[in-house]
């Protein structure tokens, strides 16, 4: 085992391992911070009743949903925009308006449109996720060394097949960056559209149990968004890698 | 049959942040006949990059006239290589060479032997799967030289295309150019800003004046080949040129000559 791989198992397990001690020892109530052990148990038995797995799928499919709509429609409006004037122009003023909105804020209007169902959840999640995927799409699209489009020109390339054969390949690392960011932030709309008006998800159950003052409740939700991060993240990762073999990482 | 006729080219920038017009090219007026090696050369900035992205057909002319005769369909007669490579980074070696057949829906079969036949002229079998960025700057110029050829386009344009390579990699690399030109038996018009570089290639040189870029002189290259520099002959040739050449350069840097 390597020294740095040594000193980061050994962080974790000093922390935790303090952590139990001190609240077996009764120095901290577990109402505020229950032990490591305990929302180890808390998790399984939410595992084996079926509410934690289930809150888990409700709030992916929430999740899922959103993002890739959101992204869908990120990549294309960034890649028309950042190939062509007139429509750059013509988001322009509404990217400028809406991208500095924190997309929580529009939750309640969506709430008022779409109704109480999984709708307007997985329309704030979407909306979220797009301009993140539009604005990195975009700078993708103008970061492309413009002798690559000459180039192609030169070797008879059409208009159509510059933008499918160099402008797209051209900025996949961008979009990339763009999809790892709307990740994290679908997973923050999503708890944050769960909180109210919902009998259902992650979230829900995580706040329920803040209500019920069930702390080791609240934990193993909190873990399990921290697990859920980590999936995507590495999910994205492996998609990345097989879809940009030559980016260099 | 000539194979490019150049009548009166013109070409005039306007820079947008100053107001100011900028004459690059005035009244280039050139034959070029099929198989010739001819050299642009010049000091910088005389617009001999322009004069070939115009015969490549990226830059519109402001005035003049560009010929083909032997042209006949829309198929371009051209192909460049450029200096800074402009290979796609994502695309392995084969992929990059394929592109122009690809993109004129040339049959799979068929395009892939064509690549494979040019990776092999350029002498990178074996590196066909690497990306670009794997590669050398001697092998990326080599694949972009293959890609340019895979159109088989009766005239090769090359835009300085060893300036980025050092001293060693550029005198193999113009070692094979000769080579590919006598193999090929294609028409190669090749800016470059070295006279060394103009004499050891050339089989006619087009010495160009500061800007605006006109044409000063034509001069015919008859030495035996392969050449080399430091043979007497190349020597007497490159002193004969180089005092009209400095004249330009002087001129370009605004120092009285």
């Amino acid at each position: 085992m390597s020294a740095s791989l040594l000193r980061k198992v050994g962080s974790a397990l000093l922390i935790l391992v303090v952590w139990q001690v001190l609240v077996q020892t009764g120095n901290i109530k577990e109402l505020f911070l229950p032990a490591p052990l305990s929302v180890l148990d808390a998790m399984w038995a939410m595992t084996i009743s079926g509410r934690l797995p289930w809150a888990v799928l409700v709030s992916l499919n929430r999740v899922v949903q959103g993002f890739v709509y959101g992204s869908a429609a990120g990549i294309v409006l960034g890649l028309l925009a950042g190939a062509i004037g007139w429509i750059e122009d013509v988001l322009d003023p509404w990217i400028a308006a809406v991208y500095p909105i924190p997309k929580s804020a529009l939750f309640p209007l969506f709430l008022l449109w779409f109704g109480l169902g999984d709708s307007s959840k997985i329309i704030t999640i979407a909306v979220g996720v797009l301009f993140l995927v539009l604005v990195n799409t975009m700078t993708g699209v103008k970061s492309i060394n413009p002798l690559l489009v000459k180039a192609a020109l030169d070797l008879g390339a059409s208009r159509f097949q510059v933008f499918v054969k160099v402008i797209l390949p051209g900025s996949l690392p961008n979009i990339f960056t763009g999809l790892r960011l709307g990740a994290g932030m679908a997973l923050i709309l999503v708890f944050i559209t769960e909180i109210e008006a919902t009998k259902a998800g992650l979230g829900f159950l995580l706040w329920e149990s803040f209500q019920l003052l069930e702390t080791k409740d609240v934990f193993a939700g909190v873990v399990t968004f921290g697990l859920l991060g980590v999936a995507t993240t590495w999910l994205l990762q492996w998609i990345e890698r097989v879809a940009c073999p030559w980016a260099r990482r | 049959m000539l194979l490019l006729e150049l009548r009166e080219i013109g070409k005039v920038w306007s820079i947008k942040r100053t107001g100011e017009t900028l004459v690059a090219l005035q009244a280039i007026t050139l034959d070029v006949t099929p198989g010739e090696f001819l050299i642009l050369l010049g000091p910088s900035g005389c617009g001999k990059s322009t004069l070939l992205q115009i015969i490549a057909g990226l830059e519109k002319p402001s005035g003049g006239e560009i010929r083909f005769p032997q042209q006949n369909g829309a198929q371009k007669l051209t192909s460049m290589v450029f200096q800074e490579y402009a290979l796609f980074p994502w695309r392995t070696v084969a992929e990059n060479v394929v592109f122009g057949p690809e993109v004129r829906k040339v049959p799979r079969a068929e395009r892939e032997a064509t690549a494979q036949r040019l990776i092999d002229l350029v002498k990178l079998r074996g590196f066909e799967t690497r990306y670009p960025h794997e590669l050398s700057g001697g092998m990326r110029q080599r694949v972009a030289l293959a890609r340019a050829l895979a159109n088989d386009p009766a005239i090769l344009l090359f835009d300085e295309p060893l300036a980025a390579l050092d001293a060693q990699t550029r005198r193999v690399l113009q070692d094979e150019l000769a080579r590919i030109w006598a193999e090929t038996r294609k028409t190669f018009i090749y800016v470059t800003h070295s006279l060394e570089e103009a004499v050891l290639l050339g089989s006619r040189i087009v010495l160009m004046t500061a800007r605006p870029g006109r044409i000063k002189r034509l001069i015919d290259v008859n030495l035996p080949r392969p050449r080399s520099v430091t043979r007497r002959a190349e020597a007497e040739m490159v002193e004969s040129i180089d005092a009209l050449l400095r004249d330009e350069v002087k001129q370009a840097m605004d120092i009285e000559p």
